[in-house]
């Protein structure tokens, strides 16, 4: 695994714009080239020489030792090879992501994976809000690829994803998914109020939810097949990462029936 | 040729290129996995026809299926990708849908797709859904027991082998069928093969055209031991009955392999069951693509 390696050596004291620091990228970057990045938000244009230590050499990995919520747009437009944050990372990390895998060891901020279409997302601590979300002016949130979040996620995860899988191995706040138009989000400790507002598809996973909407319909506990498809693929595909394997058995709640009514919420135990 | 006492032609089987496509059905039992794939398997035999050849390759493991139930893996061939569609079509729709707990995956990974549950699906009235993971989409289709769950396409080969031939003859129509069944048994365990007459077995061999028009084949008069002495018969003053093995395989050396499993198999079991002669069945070599030489198979 060859790669470059990016040490923060100085706190960032406005937030930084990441997105140039992708394999992809980089690959045909001399590394002065690479240390004159423009990676500052402000009208200073602070550059990659300013906050970073570049070694190595370019190849299919990228790592970013030193974290802070200053760090935006990690990993944003990935689109193979891997990128890994070794520290917490700001808002909007793997943002319309295509492929590749980005791994955050710390927390991150609000909008991860925001309009993701392809690859892998793993964030060691807790997601901020409106993870998978569309962003003012998407169309969509997420529409392919894995979020995976080892702690809790925010509010308003999953606002307009179209597919894609999240997982949450804590909970996940208020109004998950809503408006969701298809794909699946799972919170291994539940839900908060509210979840599938509006929901139009899709399939939200859980053991509880904190209250559920009025607009959801009771369809009683049947063993589902597709649970059982799910639990496999995400094993295949995660690991030892994947949530526990479900049984099939769920107590279906359809909904939301404020909108078409096609969506679901499962509880499963 | 001769092993353990059984002659070995110096002939070879000639088959054919085929197309092909397979499903894994599952189950909430293995019980219910098979009778959902003999379902879709009947009338399957013969694809000049019945349109298509179907069979079981094997029974799979919960951990070899995508949803973790036990499974039957149901292979499918035909003269082209065209032609397998309406089949799967109609043999899904009709045999496995309509099973208890059934669910219905790919059972062949190629580039090249043909739709799967993209007809089925239809059957959900509007209240289908779909779920896609990772690259592969799975249909959610509510029936009287739960949900029907089928992928939406699956793989389909152009580079199979239908013709693949065995004949056993014997002096014992009992033992013959007996030896027969055990060489179908074994060639079972090859993978990516089916053995689609009924049981594995074709009774009724056929040689090319009739006196009759119309029919493009008949009777192979030179294997029926009631005519011998009547027409060139091919048999020996002892021989009571003949049997044939047809397989179809998924490439030319799985229909080698299998071949070579029910080679072995007889020349093992078959002396004391009555078998005294190996075939197999061929139209000269000029009309099929693939050759296999007994003598090149055997043990």
């Amino acid at each position: 695994m060859s790669g470059l390696t990016f040490r923060l050596n100085t706190y960032p004291d406005e937030r930084l714009d990441l997105s140039p620091l992708i394999p992809s990228r980089l690959a045909t970057l001399p590394l002065a080239d690479i240390l004159d990045l423009v990676v500052g938000t402000t009208k200073r244009q602070l550059k990659v020489s300013d906050f970073f230590a570049v070694s190595g050499q370019s190849g299919d990995t990228v790592t970013i030792q030193g974290g802070s919520e200053h760090l935006d747009f990690v990993g944003a437009g990935l689109d193979r090879g891997t990128l890994i944050l070794d520290g917490d990372a700001g808002a909007y990390a793997g943002r319309k992501m295509t492929g590749g895998e980005l791994h955050i060891r710390g927390r991150a901020g609000a909008w991860l994976g925001s309009g993701l279409s392809g690859g892998l997302i793993t964030v060691k601590g807790s997601a901020g809000d409106q993870v998978g979300s569309m962003c003012p002016g998407d169309k969509f949130g997420m529409t392919g690829g894995i979020v995976h979040v080892e702690g809790s996620i925010g509010d308003r995860v999953g606002e307009k994803m179209r597919r894609g899988t999240i997982i949450a191995r804590g909970t996940a706040g208020t109004h998950a998914g809503s408006r969701m138009l298809g794909g699946t989000i799972w919170a291994e400790q539940g839900f908060g109020p509210g979840p599938g507002t509006l929901l139009r598809r899709g399939t939200l996973i859980g053991p509880a939810v904190e209250q559920m909407l009025p607009t959801f319909a009771d369809s009683g506990k049947h063993d589902l097949v597709i649970l059982r498809v799910l639990s496999r693929y995400l094993s295949a595909t995660l690991g030892p990462l994947a949530p526990s394997p479900l049984s099939g058995r769920a107590h279906k709640f359809a909904g939301d029936l404020a909108a078409i009514g096609k969506g679901e919420i499962l509880i499963v135990s | 040729m001769k092993a353990n006492g059984i002659t070995i032609d110096d002939t070879f089987a000639e088959a054919f290129g085929m197309s092909a496509t397979g499903v894994i059905v599952t189950a909430d039992s293995p019980k219910w996995a098979r009778q959902a794939a003999v379902t879709m398997s009947g009338f399957g035999t013969s694809v000049i026809g019945c349109g298509v050849e179907v069979g079981i390759d094997r029974e799979l493991e919960p951990d070899e299926t995508p949803d973790g139930r036990p499974g039957v893996r149901v292979l499918l061939f035909g003269f082209s990708p065209d032609a397998l569609l309406p089949q799967l079509k109609n043999r899904v729709g009709q045999c496995v849908l309509t099973s208890p707990g059934s669910a219905c995956y790919a059972g062949v990974e190629s580039k090249t797709r043909i739709a799967l549950g993209a007809g089925p699906r239809f059957f959900g009235d509007g209240y289908q859904t779909a779920k896609l993971l990772g690259k592969k989409k799975y249909w959610r289709v509510p029936v009287m027991d739960g949900e029907f769950v089928i992928e939406e396409t699956t793989g389909v080969v152009t580079e199979a082998v239908g013709g693949g031939n065995v004949i056993l003859l014997g002096n014992d129509r009992a033992g013959l069928l007996e030896a027969t069944e055990l060489a179908v048994a074994a060639i079972g365990k090859v993978p990516d093969v089916i053995t689609p007459f009924p049981g594995g077995i074709v009774r009724s061999g056929s040689k090319v055209g009739a006196k009759y028009d119309g029919m493009i084949a008949s009777t192979n008069d030179a294997f029926c031991p009631t005519l011998r002495g009547a027409v060139k018969s091919e048999l020996a003053p002892d021989t009571v009955s003949v049997l044939e093995i047809v397989i179809d395989g998924l490439t030319s050396q799985a229909v080698a392999n299998a071949m070579k499993t029910a080679i072995d198999t007889i020349i093992k079991e078959g002396w004391g069951k009555g078998v005294t002669r190996i075939s197999a069945g061929n139209y000269g070599g000029k009309l099929g693509q693939h050759h296999y030489h007994l003598r090149e198979l055997l043990p």
